[in-house]
């Protein structure tokens, strides 16, 4: 089937938004994994935590922008008692205790969630400011979805510079790359971990709060979104951020392209770039450069 | 790993869901086992003088919202009458299919072959239904009321005379609406599905009826199961020119494709019209405004304003403090078929029973309702329901009642 011109138009724009906004979600898994070691199999909780906590946030308070800003934070609280309380005696250690820990945090969110919310699909509402289309050529956008793309751009953009330029990211990557002589040079290194743990887990609460008011929050998201992530992070490279953000981009257009041309062998075909990915360059695109 | 981390957290215990009735069965055993008394329906049958109910339900994982609604309304219609159906006092067993179909399978068997049940209430899903009907119709040892799977495979493939769907099928979900779509709104429709057995079933039901009524079908856009993003499929919609859509998709699926449907402008143009699941009183809190001014086909709905229905609303959401949704209906009718059944045979056998029920008419909360002979499909009324703001939020409100409306029996006799 030829698509036409403002199909492709549209998809586009889709595959961009979804791959700004997943990498919300990518970066802080990969950030995680760069500087930590831990593969966080409860970063798509943390994610779906800042959705269900925005949609009681903005049904209680009647808006969007306080559950923007609240839930997020407060999925950063959570994730600071997950790394305080549960990672970091494991650090260091054999790896399959991280996945054991963190599925085990994951299976347990998702239980506490029907139980707290209900089994059936949420939603945030959106600002009535943002409601409404805009013409883009021959495509009618909501403005809604270009906000949430502009949001997730400016975001990433400025985490991007965080970590290249700013005296915080060359500590990061430092405590990444060696953490004895950090330790030595007199910071303390588990602050800086949980730093980065935490914030890693507000940027997936953002994406949830953002996508709640686009998509349905529901019991399944945060599964969902970390297999996503995932293929995400491994077509970019573990631990690379530069890497995640192109492997996002990616994985978003074609999701997109892939809903015009054939929609039932999309997950298919993202699997199997990502096969290729790892067959070719078995440390994702940016990995062998980047990843200490 | 999505899927299946769900159903392993499913319990693999029966469960007695209500001790009191367990107490009363021991006494009861214990009584026949003296000789003191011989209780109406004994029937010789060795002191089965309880009538036991298993209920093949998910209460985790994505359908939990369906099992236990249809578990609350069974429940209702069975305090209503004192614990008992028929004249016999009833035992209840449960256990968490989770909607997975060999589990739904397994807990099957161990209702009939461990748990002797005489009746099987379930289940949500229509896979596990066509997965359980060999077993069921192997032991033969109990009535099947099937309180929600609407595929009419089983009907087509089982015809089997303990089956009785005491819900709806699929056909009776879309075709009905295609006359009144094509009277009523508009005589060229596109078609939006989501693609799996029950969206494609639905589909084509559709399909058929627009076109035999004169209607044009200009496009049909297949979305997978769980997509959460509809910008795409929204496009093929706009682009088809259509003047009204009628589409398949339920649960989460539903919110988010009549959100963005309605994002995405296209109620300008167009008018969104489905099968009743796309715009439910599950679906209506997330979806909001968005849903307002589009029209759904469904057998029940909970604001119809019928005698009948206003006392089982206010019964049920006194019981359990919130709205009955359809599934809820669908277990209070399928408590009640059962009491008919029993009663009508004095009998807690299987082929009793469904011969008892064979033709039945039900006072259901939903309208007029009885079981087809031929098939033992429900004959039933169908809602035009358009949404509406409401007091409290959005709702459905009823525009239309199809009657008397005539169901295919795919080639099933009984």
């Amino acid at each position: 089937m030829l698509a036409e011109f403002s199909s492709v138009l549209r998809a586009t724009m889709l595959g961009i938004q979804l791959g700004m906004t997943l990498a919300l979600v990518a970066a802080g898994l990969t950030l995680i994994f760069g500087m930590l070691d831990v593969i966080n199999f409860a970063h798509g909780s943390l994610y779906m935590i800042g959705g269900y906590l925005g949609v009681t946030i903005a049904s209680q308070f009647g808006s969007f922008w306080l559950a923007l800003l609240i839930a997020p934070l407060a999925v950063g609280v959570v994730a600071a008692a997950i790394e305080v309380f549960g990672l970091r005696a494991l650090y260091g250690r054999n790896p399959l205790y991280h996945i054991l820990l963190t599925f085990g945090i994951a299976i347990m969110v998702q239980g506490l969630v029907v139980e707290i919310w209900g089994g059936q699909s949420l939603r945030i509402e959106a600002p009535e400011m943002l409601s409404g289309t805009v013409s883009i050529g021959p495509v009618q956008y909501p403005v809604y979805w270009l906000f949430v793309l502009a949001i997730s751009t400016v975001l990433i953009a400025a985490v991007w510079l965080m970590i290249d330029r700013s005296d915080l990211g060359i500590l990061m990557r430092a405590s990444a790359h060696d953490t004895e002589m950090v330790d030595a040079l007199g910071i303390d290194v588990s602050k800086v971990f949980t730093g980065v743990f935490v914030f890693g887990a507000i940027l997936a609460g953002i994406a949830g709060v953002l996508l709640g008011a686009s998509r349905s929050v529901s019991p399944g998201m945060g599964f969902g979104v970390i297999i996503e992530a995932f293929v995400i992070v491994v077509i970019g490279g573990l631990g690379s951020f530069k890497g995640a953000v192109y492997g996002a981009l990616l994985v978003g257009l074609v999701t997109a392209y892939g809903a015009l041309i054939a929609p039932s062998v999309t997950d298919i075909f993202l699997f199997a770039m990502m096969a290729v990915v790892l067959m070719v360059r078995p440390n994702g695109l940016f990995g062998a450069t980047e990843a200490a | 790993m999505s899927h299946d981390s769900e159903t392993s957290t499913g319990s693999r215990k029966p469960t007695n869901r209500s001790a009191s009735t367990t107490s009363r069965r021991r006494f009861l055993a214990g009584s026949a086992a003296v000789g003191a008394t011989a209780l109406a329906g004994c029937a010789g049958d060795g002191g089965d003088d309880t009538l036991t109910v298993g209920h093949v339900l998910p209460t985790s994982g994505t359908y939990a919202l369906l099992g236990e609604s249809i578990m609350n309304g069974f429940d209702l219609y069975l305090e209503q009458n004192d614990g008992q159906l028929g004249g016999y006092e009833v035992e209840t067993v449960q256990r968490d299919t989770s909607g997975d179909t060999d589990t739904g399978v397994s807990i099957t068997r161990e209702f009939l072959v461990e748990e002797g049940v005489d009746a099987l209430v379930g289940p949500v899903s229509s896979a596990v239904a066509i997965a359980m009907m060999q077993t069921v119709q192997q032991e033969s040892s109990a009535i099947w009321l099937n309180a929600n799977a609407g595929d009419y495979r089983v009907t087509q493939d089982g015809c089997m005379d303990l089956h009785f769907r005491t819900s709806f099928n699929d056909w009776q979900t879309s075709a009905p609406l295609a006359q009144w779509v094509y009277d009523n709104v508009a005589d060229n429709v596109a078609l939006s599905y989501a693609d799996y057995a029950f969206g494609q079933n639905s589909k084509t039901f559709f399909q058929e009826a627009f076109e035999e009524a004169g209607g044009e079908v200009v496009d049909e856009i297949a979305a997978p199961l769980g997509t959460e993003d509809y910008s795409p499929f929204l496009g093929d919609i706009e682009d088809s020119g259509a003047d009204a859509v009628f589409s398949f998709f339920a649960g989460g699926d539903a919110v988010n494709y009549i959100t963005q449907f309605s994002d995405f402008g296209l109620d300008e143009n167009l008018t969104q019209t489905g099968s009743g699941f796309l715009l439910s009183e599950d679906t209506l809190p997330a979806q909001g405004e968005a849903a307002l001014g589009k029209y759904s086909l469904l057998h029940y709905t909970a604001t119809k304003e019928t005698d009948r229905n206003q006392t089982f609303v206010s019964n049920y959401s006194g019981e359990f403090d919130r709205q009955p949704n359809v599934y809820a209906c669908q277990g209070y009718d399928s408590a009640q078929a059962l009491d008919i059944a029993a009663s009508n045979a004095d009998s807690t056998d299987a082929s009793d029973l469904a011969a008892a029920l064979s033709g039945a008419e039900l006072d259901s909360p939903r309208g007029e309702f009885s079981f087809d002979p031929g098939t033992n499909e429900p004959l039933q009324s169908m809602d035009v329901r358009e949404v509406v703001e409401g007091d409290d939020g959005v709702e459905n409100e009823v525009v239309a009642t199809i009657d008397d409306i005539e169901l295919p029996d795919w080639g099933c006799s009984l």
